[in-house]
């Protein structure tokens, strides 16, 4: 099968774990859970197969265009949900964050993104290129999970309303804390360290304050911002998923909207 | 260094305030055209460009408001860990004496909790469960007070100030970087040397390729350079984009490349009828015979070849986008042909004029000698930026996977005891553990579900 195929099929079988993750609202008991679960697991080898026929294909690492971006995207954060839902058991949430991946599968699949393999401008051509790339994506793949988890917490109506609700609020809360402690380091590193060193290696400068390289800052800040609110002023709940969703709203500008709407070195894909 | 004003610029209030501005103004700087001419702003920004100029807004992140917040941002984090330090060192090593010292233990807020039971007899289990977790143990007493001290991960308690030194590194890094380092850009065609300014060696360009993809595009600038001292070879090296040189404090880094149009070499066919075809290679800006008593001249040669308003010539690009050469003939001093021939329009005459009904002159070939820029940059904020980050790293790992972890547990003769838990750290989670541990709740392994 090629790439392309199995792009497909993973597309589907992540839908119908979605499919089934709703279902299981409605039911009780594990069946669903189960299958759920194992129908992720299924996609995400699949899914993996697609990159790797890519890279194998193209020679090159699996992000240097937008479509190998957003499928790597996609794929990082279905490795988040599925870490997250081995350890925390995500149960009523994975389903939204199956939303996400598919969105994502989405505009990987679209035709508005080139399938076509870009040869590598001289400064792609790095080892760090891995590194810097498939870091931050990894961590912004669960900063994302921390989004699901605030605009969650943010559309479930408050215990004034619904006493029942405060449970999974405050679960929700959590979910998006810990989803933030392990993307924050990961992006810290991908993305600014990581950026910093290639760039010092590519340009002899770490830090040229390149669109890209700010709205990476401001990404960053933002999520500073969420744990210190958090952790001092003990902010939690409304503010904190605000902050959240600022947050990711920054990393998704970072990562779509300065190619499109600002220029700069970054501007390659 | 507790009174009003240090109090406020050690204060998180400060530091969050800081992070607010310093996340708008750097929006700002990405919304507005950095390091344009003051006429750009006038003329485009107009009623902000009054605003922008006094701000130096042309240069955000240089600017010195920018920088004052930078800067603001240091001193906030270096006053607010150091005044914080001594109490963490202090809970590193809590002493007996301030463990068994009369009074209650420090309070912590929302981390205490009366036992509804005795704990007396099982203290030694007690401290077998939590020394299989990890934790380290300490019982100490005297007459009417017996305290349990059980803690983990001591390291994790310093990991926000590892974060924050790695920080205050990384911006001290950055501000020697913008004050003093210094880039020099260096064009050199194959065979040339050049001394660097402001140092005792000399670089040669040795050899320079450029490789391209099959689709014409750039895969890879490569520039053999040899270091010379003293008119000695001391380092040869292949500089690439990507894998730059490094001498004495310098890196060389390879930049891009050109070629130097001044001096390109010209093939030209001249044609005439009945008298037949002939190449002349020439210079341009030479002249030459050409026989049959012609002589040529290429007074100019442009790259990229468009016509502005006012009917000039000029190069739309340094690429030979739509290369043309100006051509003058004369035969015994009077002029037969002038004009404008393209190499990739031969058949565009409309910038030409000849005497010589039918004479016919072509740009077959051109060649420019390449140049190859190299850029010397010179950074001693850099080496502060790499350890710090490695700091900064470390320490959101400390801070987020070896969470420090308290438990006290004070028995005073006649009073149930009092525990304390202390951690920075998902208090909730940490408070269910230790209540496992202590026996206070009935199910065991009940996993830390985030939903319900
Ligand atoms: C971009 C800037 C900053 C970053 C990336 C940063 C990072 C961090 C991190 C990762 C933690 C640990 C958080 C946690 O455990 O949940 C932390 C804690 C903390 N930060 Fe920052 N910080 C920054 C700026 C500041 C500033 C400006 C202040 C100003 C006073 C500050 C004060 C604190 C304090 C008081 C703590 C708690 C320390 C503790 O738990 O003992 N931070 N910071």
């Amino acid at each position: 099968m090629n790439e392309f195929s199995l792009l497909l099929l993973a597309f589907i079988i992540y839908l119908l774990t979605m499919l089934t993750g709703f279902l299981f609202f409605f039911r009780t008991g594990n069946r669903m859970r189960r299958i759920s679960y194992y129908l992720g697991l299924a996609g995400f080898v699949l899914h993996s197969l697609s990159l790797v026929r890519r890279t194998v294909e193209s020679g090159q690492a699996p992000f240097t265009t937008m479509y190998e971006s957003v499928s790597f995207l996609a794929w990082s954060c279905v490795l988040a949900v599925i870490i997250f839902d081995r350890k925390f058991r995500l149960e009523k949430t994975a389903p939204y964050l199956w939303l996400v991946v598919l969105a994502l599968m989405a505009l990987a699949s679209s035709p508005a993104l080139p399938k076509t393999y870009n040869p590598l401008v001289p400064a792609l051509q790095s080892y760090w290129l891995w590194l810097h790339v498939s870091v931050t994506l990894l961590g912004e793949a669960f900063l994302a999970v921390a989004f699901v988890a605030s605009l969650l917490y943010l559309l479930t109506p408050d215990k004034s309303h619904r006493p029942a609700n405060e449970a999974r609020r405050e679960k929700l809360d959590l979910l998006a804390y810990r989803a933030v402690a392990v993307g924050f380091p990961l992006f810290t590193l991908g993305a600014l360290v990581f950026g910093m060193i290639w760039a010092s290696r590519a340009w002899g400068r770490y830090w040229g304050w390149d669109p890209k390289e700010v709205w990476s800052l401001i990404t960053w800040l933002f999520y500073a911002l969420y744990l210190h609110t958090r952790l001092v002023h003990g902010w939690k709940g409304r503010k904190s998923a605000l902050i959240a969703v600022l947050g990711f709203l920054a990393a998704l500008f970072t990562f779509f909207g300065v190619n499109y709407f600002l220029s700069g070195l970054h501007s390659y894909v | 260094m507790t009174s009003g004003p240090w109090k406020f610029l050690a204060s998180l209030k400060l530091g969050l305030g800081l992070l607010i501005l310093i996340i708008i103004l750097s929006i700002i700087g990405t919304l507005i055209p950095q390091g344009q001419a003051p006429e750009f702003y006038r003329q485009h920004l107009r009623d902000f460009s009054g605003l922008i100029l006094a701000l130096d807004f042309d240069h955000l992140y240089r600017s010195p408001l920018f920088l004052s917040l930078i800067f603001l941002l240091l001193l906030n984090l270096l006053f607010c860990s150091w005044l914080r330090l001594p109490a963490k060192f202090r809970r590193l090593r809590i002493r007996d004496e301030s463990l068994l010292a009369s009074g209650q233990p420090p309070a912590e807020r929302r981390d205490r909790a009366r036992l509804e039971r005795w704990l007396s007899e099982d203290l030694l289990q007690l401290a077998a469960a939590f020394k299989k977790k990890g934790y380290r143990v300490r019982t100490t007493g005297n007459e009417d007070k017996k305290i349990f001290l059980a803690r983990k991960s001591r390291p994790g308690l310093f990991g926000p100030e590892l974060v924050h030194l790695g920080l205050m590194i990384i911006i001290a890094g950055g501000l020697i970087s913008a004050l003093f380092s210094q880039r020099i850009s260096v064009a050199l065609t194959e065979g040339q040397t050049e001394k660097i300014p402001g140092q005792t060696f000399s670089l040669r360009l040795d050899r320079f390729t450029t490789e391209y993809y099959p689709d014409g595009s750039v895969k890879d600038w490569k520039s053999l350079v040899s270091v010379l001292e003293n008119g000695q070879v001391k380092l040869q090296k292949t500089i690439e984009v990507n894998h730059p040189l490094k001498y004495r404090r310098l890196g060389f880094f390879q930049m891009s490349y050109g070629q130097d149009w001044d001096r390109t070499e010209l093939g030209l066919e001249i044609s005439l009828p009945g008298v037949g075809t002939r190449i002349v290679n020439l210079k341009a800006g030479e002249t030459r015979e050409a026989g049959d008593n012609l002589m040529v001249k290429a007074p100019g040669f442009i790259p990229d070849f468009a016509v502005d308003e006012a009917g000039r010539a000029f190069s739309r690009s340094p690429e030979p986008a739509n290369p043309a050469a100006m051509v003058e003939i004369m035969a015994g001093g009077n002029q037969v042909f002038v004009g404008w021939v393209f190499s990739r329009h031969p058949e565009i005459s409309r910038y030409q004029r000849s005497t010589l009904p039918g004479m016919k002159v072509n740009l077959k070939s051109f060649s420019a000698p390449p140049f190859s820029v190299l850029e010397a940059a010179y950074d001693p904020g850099a080496s502060l930026v790499w350890s710090g980050s490695l700091l900064l790293v470390l320490g959101l790992l400390i801070s987020f996977y070896l969470p420090y972890r308290e438990v006290r547990i004070c028995q005073r003769t006649g009073q149930p005891p009092l525990y304390l838990v202390y951690t920075r750290k998902n208090p909730a989670a940490f408070r269910r553990e230790v209540d496992q541990l202590l026996g206070l709740t009935g199910q065991k392994g009940s996993k830390d579900k985030t939903d319900e």
